[in-house]
């Protein structure tokens, strides 16, 4: 059974070695980034700070909740060992089960609150990420929700959130998001502020839902019961009708506001660059603040892979691409997201390709607002989760000429491609390019060069012979 | 006491010499450092212009820091939001302002 709560997940991963308490104090303001990011550019522990500079004793921030494979495969309560295959297969095994959530009348979430005027966002100890950032991030490893108000479809996703002043917050949904075609489809056309609430500090697999990429219309909170196996206990916001899960460390309650804005950002972001749009956020007014005793804020000190984004986006992306793919008739045999890549790279099998295929592929990565600016395709013959394979096949069987192809656009594309400029990031201008490395689909059999490789080289009963032989040529080790 | 603050600009070109509406942080340590003010104010290159100003550093939308703060007197402090529409550029919402 995955963990009920982020306290349970904390002692899981305890047990298992893979997280590390830091008692000594620590400054917010850029010390917990600095030790955080350098332990995730050394793929290390989660590290819960229990001693924060300016804040009570108990109060704490839990960096890295799910920044290595180890720490999914704790989520999703198998061994910690579990191999990334693997848990890209048992993802995608509960990613299509729903369980509806149930309603609860309390909730620890709830223990404190702070109302109207008593709320003072500064109470809490959000950390100033990085140097240079535009101010100190309460949402960085957040599930910010909100509702369509006609068919009350319920939107959780993963947003980042900064604090502008005690009571209020900016924040930067892509333009293209979810909750951006809410806000704008709903609440701008009548004038009206929107209910928002932003969660911190949820057990691990409702982040991870959070930042999957469920389409329009579909209730994640039901996702995450399937995903756990288990419904997410929900509780009623203080200040609006928004429904919370109940087992969350804090919760923002407030109003994102249709007439007044203020700057946001910049902030270093996911792709591992301080880059998208600063200046063109969101305000929210928050109108409470409920929280756990001794709340604990959930962070991730974004920048080069590996991290929280890299790692989940990797699984919970690569899932919904290949159900895309396959809902578009494309013949995908598995879709891998290297981290590395920072979902700006992804890398798509199929069971025969060509460049109608590969066309395809690219024409359904453009179709709507676009996250991914690089494809490769590749055959059956190549295993997509191993890199020195599809490097390989990238180098050896992607024409630079024919095999080729772009896809501009404009409107929909993704301000966090560092490689765009600050004119294209405004206008949501890019460019998606598909890396078609599988043979001609109109190549004869006898003309497609033969792999040099011992699987594809040599007889069956040579290849038999050499394994079972393996030992006693004195090479030792697996043959 | 002089206090410090920064702003954050596109590019540093577009800040003038003289008054400005623009938005602040306050750098002052302690819980509320980072706190954000929008303020009318006025700017110069040179703190001899503005001899009892605070400073004002000034970072780009990349977060790069510009090595020489400015001399700043703030005049009047505003609500600190702007009027506009959800992901409008709130740079073109302040020089509305002016």
């Amino acid at each position: 059974m995955p963990s009920v709560d982020l306290r349970d997940f904390i002692a899981a991963l305890e047990r298992s070695g893979d997280l590390v308490r830091i008692m000594k104090e620590v400054d917010w303001d850029m010390e917990v980034g600095a030790i955080s990011r350098r332990v995730f550019e050394q793929a290390g522990p989660a590290l819960l700070f229990e001693k924060i500079k300016d804040y009570p004793p108990g109060y704490s921030i839990l960096n890295g909740p799910v920044a290595t494979w180890r720490r999914v495969a704790i989520a999703l309560d198998l061994p910690p060992e579990t191999s990334v295959r693997q848990l890209y297969a048992a993802y995608e095994e509960r990613h299509q089960k729903k369980i509806e959530p149930v309603v609860v009348q309390s909730a620890t979430c709830q223990e404190n609150a702070m109302i109207g005027p008593e709320v003072d966002i500064y109470q809490l100890p959000a950390p100033m990420v990085h140097e240079g950032d535009g101010g100190r991030y309460i949402g960085t490893w957040d599930i910010v929700i909100t509702k369509d108000p006609e068919t009350g479809w319920t939107n959780w996703g993963t947003y980042r959130f900064m604090i502008h002043t005690k009571d209020l917050l900016a924040g930067w949904p892509q333009a293209t998001s979810h909750l951006a075609v809410i806000m704008k489809g709903k609440y701008l056309p009548r004038k009206q502020a929107m209910p928002i609430a932003i969660v911190i500090g949820c057990e691990p697999l409702c982040h991870m839902v959070a930042t999957d990429p469920y389409k329009l219309g579909e209730d994640e909170v039901a996702y995450a019961g399937g995903l756990r196996g288990a419904p997410v206990e929900i509780i009623q916001c203080k200040t609006n009708d928004l429904m919370v899960p109940a087992r969350c460390e804090i919760v923002i309650e407030g109003e994102l506001l249709p007439d007044r804005i203020a700057i946001e950002g910049p902030f270093g972001e996911y792709p591992g660059y301080r880059s998208g749009t600063m200046g063109e956020g969101v305000l929210v007014q928050i109108t409470g603040i409920t929280h756990r005793r001794d709340p604990i804020i959930t962070l991730s000190t974004l920048g080069i892979p590996p991290d929280d984004s890299s790692i989940a986006a990797s699984l919970t992306a690569a899932i919904a691409m290949k159900r895309g793919l396959k809902r578009h008739g494309i013949p995908v045999t598995d879709v891998y997201v290297p981290p590395e890549g920072v979902t700006h790279l992804v890398i798509v099998g199929v069971e025969h390709g060509g460049s109608k295929v590969a066309r395809e592929v690219l024409d359904y990565f453009t179709a709507r607002r676009v996250m991914v600016s690089k494809v490769i395709v590749i055959e059956r013959d190549v295993d997509v989760f191993d890199m020195n394979q599809v490097i390989h096949a990238f180098s050896t069987k992607c024409h630079p000429g024919r095999g080729i192809t772009l896809e501009h656009y404009e409107g929909r594309g993704n301000a966090l491609t560092p490689c765009y400029s600050s004119d294209e990031r405004r206008r949501l201008k890019g460019t998606s390019v598909v890396f078609d490395a599988t043979w001609p689909e109109d190549w004869e059999a006898e003309a497609i060069p033969i792999k040099a490789s011992f699987k594809t080289t040599y007889p069956e009963s040579v290849r038999q012979k050499v394994l079972a032989n393996w030992e006693s040529y004195g090479l030792g080790g697996k043959p | 006491m002089k206090r410090e603050y920064v702003t954050f600009v596109r590019k540093l070109g577009d800040l003038t010499e003289g008054k400005q509406t623009l938005f602040i942080k306050d750098l002052t340590p302690g819980p509320r450092k980072y706190d954000t003010k929008l303020v009318r104010a006025e700017l110069s290159l040179s703190p001899n212009k503005l001899p009892t100003g605070d400073s004002l550093w000034v970072r780009s939308e990349t977060g790069y820091l510009h090595p020489r703060p400015w001399a700043m007197s703030i005049l009047e402090e505003l609500p600190p939001h702007v009027t506009g529409q959800p992901w409008q550029d709130v740079f073109a919402a302040l020089r509305l302002l002016k």
